[in-house]
C-alpha cells in the first residue's frame, strides 16, 4: 500500500466501521466493541506507519477528481502537524472504543453508540487530513454533527438534548462562519487547495479582505474550541457518556479549533489584528476557565471548564505571534489530549463505580478504588503541571514566553504574566479538589454504590495514558521530542525555530513562577476548601451572560420573532399559495422575457393534418370543459382531464413517440383512478344561492390570471419549438445508442445509460414523493362532512341489515361479482405484458418506467374491483420494501461500473446464452431498469394503499359518531 | 405508412373492406351513444364497436401484416380477447351505478319497478 492510497484507506475505514456497527443487533455489545476497536486499531496502525512519510517535513497527498471541470477535487494532505492529528485521533479513539465497551450499560443501545463514534472518528480524521480548504469545512461541519448526536446519545434526558442542540447550534453557526471565511480566503487566493493557500502567507496579510476573513475563520474556530465568550455550550455538553466527553471533549471535537488555528497559524498571524483578537480571547479563557473550575461541584463540570481553560491556554500561545510560542501550543495539544482523556475517563470510572459525580458526597475513594486513584493522581498532577509530568514542560515553555513576549504595550506583557499565575493557581486549586477531595478523607457512607475497582480493562486506556504522561514528562527527549519535531515542522516548516525540552533548565524565573504558583495553590486550597465544598454549584463574583444571551436569541429567533412572521407572510389557504406562487412566477418571467424578440416564423397551415387537428380541437375542448367543470362537478373534470391526456396521448403517436405515448397512457390512467379515489375525501363544495360581487371579482382576478399564466406558458412552450433547433446533444445520443449504450430504443438508452444519473435522482425523487404522500395521509383528517362513509356503503349496509340471511357488507361483493373475477383473470395477462413491455425497453418501446407504472395499474385494479380487504388477504404489497429494493438495486448496478473500473452507471452490454431462447443481448442497465421498475411499481402502489386504507380505518371527527362496521372490521 | 406494391388486388380489397366494416360499426355505435335516449338503450351501442367493429379492425390488420411479413402475424387477436373480456366489466359497472342512481335517487325509477322508467338525460 502506497502512502497515498493508506490516506484514502484512513478515513475511509471509520465510516465503514460505522455502517457496519450500525446494522448489527442492539445486544451485541462484544463484537460492537470488537469491529469498533479492530478499525480504529486499524487506522491507528496506518497513521503509526506513515509516520517515516510526514517525518522530517515530508507531505503526503492524494489527490481524487472529484468535479474536475468545476476545479474540486477530493484532496487529502498529511503533514507532521496532521499526522500527530490523526495520531491523537486514532489512538485515543481506540482506547476510548475499549473503554466504552465497559463503560456502557447492556440496556443502551450500543450499535447507535459505536456508529456515531467511528463516524466521528472519520469527520476528524476528514477534518486534519483534508487538503482543500472546502472539504475541511465540511467535514468540520460533519463533527459538529455527529458531536450533536453523541453528546444527545441519552436522548430520553432533557440535558443531553439541550446540551446536544447547544452544541450543535454553537459550533454549527462557526462551521458557517467558517466556510465564509474559507470562501474570502480563497478569492484572496484564488484556490482552496491549503498548499496554494499556506505558500500565500504574505499577500493574505497584506489583502484589504485580511480582516474579514480572519475574523470569520477565528469565529469558526473559537467557537469550536470554546474559546471565550462562546465556552459555555461545553460543560453542558457533559451530559454526553463519559467515554464521548473523553473523545471528543479532549482529544478531537474542541481541539479542531486550535488545531484549525495551528494549521493556518504561517498564513495568518504574524499581525497585530491577530495578536490581539486571539490572544484576547485565550487570556480571557484561561483565566475565566480556571476560576470557574474551582467552583464546580460536578466532577465533569470541572474538567469541562479546565478543558475551557487549557484550550485557552493553547490559544493564546498560538496568538503569540512568535514561532516558539506556537511551539509551546502545539505540544500542549497533545500533552492536554493526553491528561484529560484519562481524566475523563477517571472520572467516568467513579461515576461508574459510585452512581454519582458530585463532589461534595465524593470522599475517601482511595481505599476502594487504589489503582484508578493513582492514576488519577498522577493525570490530574499533569494538569496541574507539577514538575517531572507532561504538563509541566509545556506550562514552563508558556511561562518562558509570557515573560518574554514583546508587545507595544509593556504594562500588557505585565498583565500577561500575572495572569500565567493566576491561572497556575487556579489550575493547582481544582487539580486539589478533584484529587484531595474525592479520593481522601474519610471514606463515604452514602455513595448510591458500592465502590469497587472497575475490569482490568476498563482501567488499561488510563493506564497507558497515564504512562505516556510520565514518560513524557520524565525523559521528553527520547519519547516525545522526535514526534512533537514532526508536528512543529508540518506547521512552520522552514521557521521551525530552536528549542529545548529538558527538564531541568535550572532555577529560572519560569520555574520559580512555577513554583510560587504551585505553593500558593495549595495554601489557597487549604484556606477555601470548605468554602468551596459548601457551595451550591456555580462560582461567585461573576455571572456569565453568554448562555443567557444564547437562550433569549433562541427564543426570540424560534419564537418572538417566527410568530409575527408566521401570521404576516404565511397563509394556510392552498388556494391563496397557489395564487402567490403563479404570480410571483408570471413576474419573474415577464421581468426575464421582457424585450425578447418575439417574432413567429411563417407558419405553414397546409402542412397540419386535419386528423391531428380534429384530436387537438376535442382535446382542448376536454381541457377547458376540465377547468370549467372542476367547480361544478368534479367527477366530470376528471373525466375531461383523462380526455385530454389521451390527446396528447395521440399526438405522441402521431409524431412517431412511441415510448411517450406508451408511458402517457399509463401515467393518465394511474392519477385518473388515484384522483378518483380521491375524490371522495374532498370537501364538499358550498352551495352559495347567489354571490356577491366581492366574489365575483375574485373569481374574475383568479380567471384572469390563470389565463395569462396558461396562455404565457403555452406560447413560450409553442415559440420554443418553432425556433430552429440549435445543434444540441440529440445528435450524439442517435449516434452513440447502439454502439455504446447497445440499445436501438434511444429513449430508454438515454434514460437508463447516458443520463442514468438523471433518471437514479428523478426516481429518488419519485420514492420520497411516495413517501410523503403516505405520511401526509397517515394522520389525515377528512372534512366532518366527508368523514361518514359514502351513501352508496351505508345503502348496501343497510340493505344487509335488513335482510336476516345476509351478513353484513356480503352485498358489495356481490354486486361486483362478475367485474371481480374478470380483472382477476386479466391480472396474470397484464402482469406478462409489464414483464414485456420491461424486457424489450432496451431496443423497444418500453422499459422499466412503463412497466412498472403497467403492474401498478394491474395491481390497482384488483383492489378497485376485489375490495381492499379481500386483495391484502392474499398478497400484502410491502411497497416501502419494493421502492427501498429498486433504489438499492439501481444504486449497485451504478456502483458495480466502480468494480470494472469505470465511472459510476457505466453500462456494459453482450450477448448473453440463454438455453431455449438463444443468445440474447444483455445490457448491464438492464439490472439499472429493475431498479426503476421495482420503485415505480413500489411507489404507485403506496400511493395507492395510503389512499385505500382511508376508506377502511375509521376517522374520528367532531361529533360524528365511528361506524361500528369499521371497528368491528378492525379487529 | 408505406403500402406495398406487391399487395395483390384482391388481398387490398378484402382488407379495406374489413376495415370499412369495422369502421362503419364503430361509427353506428357511436351515433348510437348520441342520439339514444335513456341510459339503458344507450348501453347497448357501444358494444357495437368492441365487438363486430373491433373484429373487423383486426381482422383487417391480420391480414394485411401477414401479408407484408409473409408470415402469420395473429397478435391482434389479443387485442380482440382483451377488449371482449374487458368491455362487459365496464359495463356492467356502469349499469350499477346507474341502477343505484335510479333506486335510491331523488326522482327516477330503474327499469322493473312498477312505473315505467323515465331515465333521461
Amino acid at each position: 500500500m502506497t502512502a497515498a492510497t493508506s490516506l484514502i484507506t484512513l478515513i475511509a475505514l471509520p465510516f465503514l466501521g460505522s455502517v457496519i456497527a450500525a446494522f448489527l443487533p442492539s445486544n451485541a455489545r462484544n463484537r460492537e466493541a470488537w469491529v469498533a476497536g479492530a478499525l480504529a486499531l486499524g487506522a491507528l496502525a496506518i497513521v503509526i506507519s506513515l509516520h517515516s512519510a510526514v517525518a522530517d517535513g515530508g507531505v503526503v497527498r492524494l489527490q481524487l477528481p472529484w468535479v474536475p471541470l468545476l476545479g474540486l477535487e477530493f484532496s487529502l494532505r498529511m503533514d507532521g502537524f496532521a499526522w500527530m492529528f490523526a495520531l491523537l485521533i486514532t489512538g485515543i479513539g481506540f482506547l476510548v472504543v475499549l473503554y466504552a465497551r465497559y463503560y456502557m450499560s447492556p440496556e443502551d443501545p450500543v450499535p447507535r453508540f459505536f456508529s456515531f463514534l467511528l463516524a466521528f472518528m472519520g469527520a476528524m480524521l476528514g477534518v486534519v487530513l483534508s487538503g482543500n480548504l472546502i472539504q475541511l469545512a465540511f467535514f468540520w461541519e460533519l463533527t459538529s454533527l455527529f458531536s450533536f448526536l453523541l453528546i444527545g446519545y441519552w436522548h430520553h434526558t432533557g440535558a443531553a438534548r439541550d446540551g446536544a442542540r447547544m452544541a450543535l447550534i454553537i459550533t454549527g453557526t462557526g462551521g458557517l462562519a467558517l466556510l465564509g471565511g474559507i470562501l474570502v480566503l480563497g478569492h484572496i487566493v484564488g484556490s482552496y487547495e491549503l498548499d496554494v493557500v499556506l505558500a500565500a502567507g504574505d499577500a493574505i496579510r497584506a489583502h484589504p479582505l485580511y480582516l474579514p476573513a480572519l475574523l470569520l475563520i477565528l469565529l469558526g474556530a473559537f467557537t469550536k474550541s470554546a474559546q471565550f465568550p462562546f465556552q459555555f455550550w461545553l460543560p453542558d455538553a457533559m451530559a454526553a457518556p463519559t467515554p464521548v466527553s473523553a473523545y471528543l471533549h479532549s482529544a478531537t471535537m474542541v481541539k479542531a479549533g486550535v488545531f484549525l488555528l495551528a494549521r493556518l497559524w504561517p498564513v495568518l498571524s504574524g499581525t497585530q489584528e491577530w495578536f490581539w483578537l486571539v490572544t484576547a480571547a485565550g487570556l480571557s479563557t484561561l483565566v475565566l476557565g480556571a476560576y470557574l473550575a474551582m467552583f464546580q461541584q460536578d466532577l465533569k463540570g470541572l474538567l469541562a471548564y479546565s478543558t475551557i481553560s487549557h484550550l485557552g491556554l493553547i490559544t493564546l500561545l498560538l496568538g503569540m505571534n512568535t514561532p516558539i510560542a506556537a511551539v509551546a501550543g502545539i505540544f500542549h495539544i497533545m500533552n492536554h489530549a493526553t491528561f484529560k482523556a484519562s481524566l475523563f475517563m477517571a472520572a467516568g470510572i467513579i461515576d461508574h463505580e459510585t452512581g454519582t459525580r458530585d463532589m461534595r458526597r465524593l470522599r475517601g475513594l482511595r481505599k476502594a478504588l487504589p489503582i484508578t486513584a493513582t492514576l488519577a493522581i498522577v493525570a490530574s498532577a499533569a494538569m496541574a503541571g507539577v514538575p517531572l509530568m507532561n504538563g509541566f514542560l509545556s506550562k514552563e515553555m508558556f511561562y518562558t514566553e509570557a515573560l518574554h513576549t514583546t508587545t507595544p504595550f509593556p504594562l500588557l506583557g505585565e498583565l500577561l504574566t500575572y495572569a500565567a499565575v493566576v491561572w497556575g493557581i487556579f489550575s493547582v486549586i481544582y487539580s486539589l479538589r478533584f484529587i484531595h477531595g474525592v479520593f481522601f478523607g474519610p471514606p463515604a457512607d452514602d455513595l448510591p454504590r458500592e465502590p469497587h475497582e472497575p475490569p482490568r480493562w476498563m482501567r488499561f486506556p488510563i493506564e497507558l495514558l497515564v504512562l505516556a504522561c510520565l514518560l513524557v514528562g520524565v525523559i521528553p527527549g527520547r519519547t516525545i521530542e522526535p514526534y512533537l519535531h514532526t508536528a512543529v515542522q508540518g506547521v512552520l516548516g522552514e521557521a521551525t525555530p530552536e528549542y529545548s525540552l529538558a527538564v531541568w533548565h535550572g532555577f529560572t524565573l519560569p520555574l520559580m513562577m512555577s513554583l510560587g504558583a504551585m505553593f500558593g495553590g495549595i495554601a489557597l486550597y487549604a484556606t477555601l476548601r470548605r468554602f468551596l465544598l459548601n457551595r451550591v454549584d456555580g462560582p461567585p463574583l461573576v455571572r456569565l451572560v453568554g448562555r443567557r444571551i444564547f437562550e433569549r436569541t433562541l427564543v426570540f429567533l424560534s419564537w418572538r420573532l417566527a410568530r409575527p412572521l408566521e401570521a404576516r407572510l404565511f397563509t394556510w389557504r392552498l388556494q391563496r399559495q397557489l395564487l402567490i406562487m403563479v404570480v410571483v412566477t408570471l413576474l419573474v418571467a415577464t421581468a426575464v422575457l421582457w424585450g425578447t424578440d418575439f417574432s413567429l416564423p411563417p407558419i405553414d397551415w397546409s402542412a397540419i393534418s386535419p386528423g391531428l387537428a380534429l384530436v387537438w380541437l376535442a382535446g382542448m375542448a376536454c381541457a377547458i370543459g376540465a377547468a370549467y367543470m372542476a367547480k361544478f362537478h368534479r367527477l366530470a373534470a376528471l373525466i375531461l382531464l383523462g380526455g385530454a391526456g389521451l390527446a396528447t396521448c395521440v399526438t405522441f403517436v402521431w409524431f412517431s413517440a412511441p415510448d411517450l405515448a406508451l408511458t402517457q397512457l399509463m401515467v393518465e390512467i394511474a392519477t385518473t383512478v388515484l384522483l378518483l379515489l380521491g375524490l371522495r375525501w374532498l370537501p364538499r363544495r358550498i352551495k352559495d344561492a347567489r354571490s356577491t360581487v366581492r366574489e365575483r371579482s375574485r373569481r374574475l382576478r383568479d380567471l384572469v390570471i390563470a389565463c395569462v399564466a396558461g396562455g404565457g406558458l403555452g406560447g413560450l412552450a409553442f415559440l420554443v419549438m418553432t425556433r430552429p433547433l440549435p445543434d444540441s446533444i440529440a445528435r450524439f445520443f442517435v449516434e452513440r445508442a447502439y454502439s455504446e449504450g447497445g440499445g436501438t430504443n434511444i429513449v430508454n438508452v438515454i434514460l437508463v445509460d447516458f443520463r442514468g444519473f438523471d433518471t437514479f435522482g428523478e426516481i429518488t425523487v419519485l420514492g420520497i414523493v411516495a413517501l410523503t404522500v403516505y405520511a401526509l395521509l397517515r394522520r389525515f383528517r377528512p372534512a366532518p362532512e366527508s368523514i361518514q362513509r359514502p351513501k352508496q356503503q351505508r345503502l348496501a349496509a343497510a340493505h344487509d341489515d335488513a335482510h336476516a340471511a345476509r351478513p353484513r357488507g356480503d352485498s358489495i361483493p356481490q354486486h361486483m361479482l362478475v367485474p371481480s373475477v374478470i380483472m382477476r383473470l386479466m391480472f396474470p395477462a397484464a402482469g406478462a405484458l409489464a414483464i414485456y413491455l420491461f424486457l424489450r425497453g432496451h431496443n423497444m418501446p418500453g422499459g422499466g418506467f412503463v412497466g412498472g407504472l403497467t403492474l401498478a395499474i394491474a395491481i390497482i385494479l384488483q383492489y378497485m374491483t376485489g375490495g381492499t380487504r379481500w386483495f391484502e388477504a392474499r398478497w400484502r404489497i410491502n411497497a416501502v420494501r419494493w421502492i427501498a429494493l429498486g433504489l438499492l438495486c439501481a444504486a449497485a448496478t451504478g456502483l458495480g461500473s466502480w468494480l470494472f473500473g469505470h465511472p459510476f452507471l457505466t453500462s456494459h452490454t453482450r450477448y448473453i446464452e440463454i438455453p431455449l431462447l438463444g443468445a440474447l443481448p444483455f445490457a448491464s442497465a438492464l439490472l439499472f431498469d429493475v431498479g426503476v421498475f421495482l420503485l415505480v411499481v413500489g411507489a404507485t402502489a403506496l400511493l395507492l394503499l395510503a389512499l385505500a386504507h382511508q376508506s377502511i380505518r375509521s376517522h374520528r371527527g367532531q361529533g360524528v359518531p365511528a361506524p361500528t362496521v369499521s371497528r368491528k372490521e378492525k379487529s | 405508412m408505406m403500402i406495398d406494391a406487391d399487395l395483390p388486388l384482391w388481398l387490398a380489397t378484402l382488407i379495406a373492406l374489413c376495415l370499412l366494416v369495422g369502421a362503419a360499426l364503430s361509427l353506428t355505435g357511436s351515433i348510437g351513444l348520441l342520439r339514444l335516449k335513456t341510459f339503458f338503450e344507450r348501453i347497448h351501442s357501444p358494444t357495437l364497436a368492441t365487438s363486430y367493429g373491433t373484429a373487423g379492425v383486426v381482422l383487417a390488420s391480420i391480414l394485411y401484416f401477414s401479408a407484408l411479413q409473409s408470415r402469420l402475424v395473429v397478435h391482434e387477436l389479443l387485442i380482440g380477447l382483451f377488449v371482449t373480456l374487458t368491455t362487459p366489466v365496464t359495463l356492467m359497472v356502469l349499469a350499477r351505478a346507474v341502477l343505484h342512481r335510479d333506486r335510491y335517487g331523488d326522482k327516477t325509477r330503474a327499469p322493473g319497478d312498477e312505473r315505467r322508467s323515465t331515465t333521461k338525460r
